[in-house]
């Protein structure tokens, strides 16, 4: 590789035949770039007689913003064919921090397009990405890297993992976009959730996601989370949870009114909502001798009521 | 009997010579053969096809194993019910919708052994420990029991190896139909014979190459004719619309054919999985509806159906076999506590016994 400095206005940065890195520079290497320059050279390659960018687009990017008009390179031989210049590309960022899904997903396409045979990608690039060597997720990856920009932003930004991106190939394109939106008024886990829950619902009961989205309950919150309404997320994954699992939703609905009806003070009831566990937990508070005794005595006075009763049918509910 | 798919077989270097693999490679004439020296090579092809579980019950991988008999793990929080399996094969021909080899046995082929004389030590070995009770012992764990036997005769050496083994009861378990092997030889009392049971449109839908439920019923009958008691398994039971009524005719469709005297035991199960399995199973069955169902995600970790559904199904199938005086023959497999409690009070009319040990050990 040969160092020399180079012009900004020469850089065809048209050409992102080797990017598949997506962070952009942000505050900190700005201000450095700002005060300093770039210190650490990036990499080019003559393509048709114009450099164009291997490794260094945030610096780049900073240099640009900082009104920079050259940058220290390192040329890579025009003899090396695109593979081999990608695998400089790769490996430049591959021990400087762990990949989003939709980075891996282009560095993938990178290699597939530069002719990697599928038997290497598969054996030697996807375990290097942490992914499984498998054809299914070669071709996962393939069918992730095609998809709209945006799509792959957000799942940059909120670190998808596979099984995500998986169920959201699934959606239709016109279901991708309707979800798109709210998607991105959510946090990483929440965002998994709406993905798993929606398309799980969807598939139970038959309907499409714009259907679902227009009935009662839940198009009344979908319009609290798209005007960015705070607390409408947790609202909104609550009811497709609640949707998603009728029974449990029913029978718990129905434990904590009777819990409320029994009107306990000083004693907290609690249980396991998943109902794996047909039993209950007291816990009584007291601050002094005398406020125990009168918490006990409501208590034991409360036992003969119904509402015990109820409680523990309710508990031990045998049905569909 | 099995159709068997197998395009090519793979031999360890270890075994290739032996007069068991000889056997084994006439009855497979005509396909390819491959020596190598670790199931790896095989597994590497396996992994470079579009769907590697499908693909790995075309392979065959000939060889040795290290060790043979090992107690059944259960699950986690679980209440055993004090197994024991013998890994003579792994992987199966077979495609279930629900199973949990597609993603526990990692791209791993058809895979036989053929070191049985270790296996008839360990096995010695194990018997002599003479149990106070009754040890279980079976194949079925990961693999069909009896869906490679055609080819590897290996019931016939189990029988063989197991008869009047006082206190032991050896359990072949299957979804396909009888082998002609086991109606040659004298049937041993020690010896249970068993069929995993569902109804005829769930095995058609979830059950790929499997022995229609006709075909196994007809196998069980001839298996109790010849001599043998038969043991049967529901599980998973699924939650379906209709289900009830299906899993009745299953139920009578069994004591139409079979006398309750033989029956010795049948397990009740429902769906349950590792969370990892549902992505690969939903890609590789899309028309499947078994994972679109309300589950919990239990201690274990694995999704099962709520517990009062669990504990409706269990119920309902135990009132169906009680009709038919087969209600002390049930046990739940991997159930919490909780539920065989609840199950077993049920089954007593009352009395709680959530103990072991199973009925047929009192």
């Amino acid at each position: 590789m040969v160092y020399r400095n180079i012009k900004l206005v020469d850089f065809n940065l048209d050409d992102r035949r080797y990017r598949f890195t997506m962070n952009p520079a942000d505050r900190r290497l700005l201000r450095s770039v700002k005060e300093v320059g770039v210190l650490q050279p990036v990499v080019i390659v003559s393509r048709h007689s114009r450099p164009v960018l291997v490794d260094g687009w945030r610096r780049v990017e900073a240099a640009l913003t900082c009104g920079l008009e050259e940058l220290p390179a390192l040329e890579v031989a025009t003899t090396n064919d695109d593979l081999a210049v990608f695998l400089l590309a790769f490996f430049g960022n591959y021990g400087q921090r762990t990949f989003s899904l939709a980075e891996k997903s282009l560095a993938v396409r990178k290699f597939y397009e530069f002719r990697l045979q599928a038997v290497d990608l598969i054996e030697r690039i996807l375990p290097l990405l942490e992914l499984p060597p498998e054809r299914r997720m070669l071709d996962l990856m393939l069918e992730v890297s095609v998809l709209e920009k945006r799509f792959l932003e957000i799942m940059h930004r909120r670190d998808w993992k596979p099984v995500t991106a998986e169920l959201w190939l699934d959606f239709s394109p016109a279901e991708r976009t309707w979800l798109y939106p709210l998607l991105e008024r959510l946090t990483h886990n929440q965002q998994r959730e709406v993905i798993e829950n929606f398309h799980s619902l969807q598939k139970k009961i038959g309907r499409s996601l714009a259907e679902l989205a227009r009935e009662g309950e839940l198009a009344g919150l979908i319009d609290r989370l798209l005007k960015g309404e705070s607390g409408a997320a947790d609202c909104l994954l609550t009811a497709i949870r609640q949707a998603n699992s009728p029974l449990l939703s029913r029978i718990n609905k129905a434990i904590g009114e009777e819990i409320k009806r029994l009107n306990l003070r000083g004693v907290t009831l609690d249980y396991d909502r998943s109902l794996e566990k047909p039993t209950l937990c007291l816990t009584l508070e007291a601050g002094e001798l005398k406020e125990l005794r009168q918490t006990v005595k409501s208590l034991s006075g409360s036992l003969g009521s119904g509402g015990w009763h109820r409680l523990f049918e309710l508990l031990h509910y045998e049905g569909e | 009997m099995v159709e068997l798919k197998i395009k090519k077989v793979w031999l360890d270097r270890r075994v290739a010579g032996t007069a068991p693999t000889r056997l084994l490679l006439e009855k497979l004439e005509g396909r390819p053969v491959e020596i190598v020296e670790t199931a790896e090579t095989v597994r590497r092809a396996i992994r470079l096809a579009p769907d590697p579980v499908g693909e790995s019950k075309k392979h065959l991988f000939v060889t040795e194993q290290k060790s043979f008999i090992r107690p059944c793990p259960c699950s986690p929080g679980c209440v055993g019910c004090g197994y024991w399996t013998i890994d003579l094969d792994l992987n199966c021909p077979f495609d279930c919708s629900y199973c949990i080899l597609q993603k526990y046995l990692d791209c791993q082929p058809l895979t036989v052994a053929v070191n049985l004389e270790q296996l008839r030590a360990e096995l010695d070995e194990f018997f002599s420990r003479r149990p106070a009770g009754i040890m279980r012992v079976g194949t079925g764990e990961l693999a069909d029991s009896l869906a490679l036997d055609e080819l590897t005769g290996h019931s016939y050496f189990l029988v063989e190896s197991c008869r009047r083994r006082d206190g032991f009861l050896l359990e072949l378990k299957s979804k396909s139909g009888l082998p002609r092997a086991l109606l040659q030889i004298k049937p041993a009392g020690n010896v249970i014979l068993s069929w995993s049971l569902n109804p005829p449109q769930v095995i058609k839908g979830e059950e790929k190459g499997t022995a229609c439920l006709e075909e196994r019923l007809q196998a069980a009958a001839e298996a109790v004719r010849h001599g043998y008691r038969v043991g049967f398994h529901f599980d998973p039971i699924l939650h379906y619309p209709g289900w009830r009524q299906d899993y009745e005719r299953v139920v009578e469709s069994i004591f139409r054919r079979i006398p309750v005297d033989a029956v010795v035991w049948i397990s009740l199960g429902s769906l349950r999985f590792p969370p990892d399995l549902m992505p690969l199973a939903r890609r590789r069955f899309p028309d499947s509806r078994i994972y679109e169902h309300e589950f919990i995600r239990s201690g274990e970790g694995k999704y099962r159906y709520p517990r009062p559904l669990r504990l409706r199904l269990y119920g309902e199938l135990a009132g169906m076999f009680s009709e038919y005086g087969a209600g002390d023959r049930l046990y739940l497999c991997m159930e919490s506590v909780e539920v065989w409690r609840e199950f077993t009070e049920k089954i007593k009319r009352g009395r709680r016994n959530s103990a072991f040990p199973f009925p047929w050990q009192c």
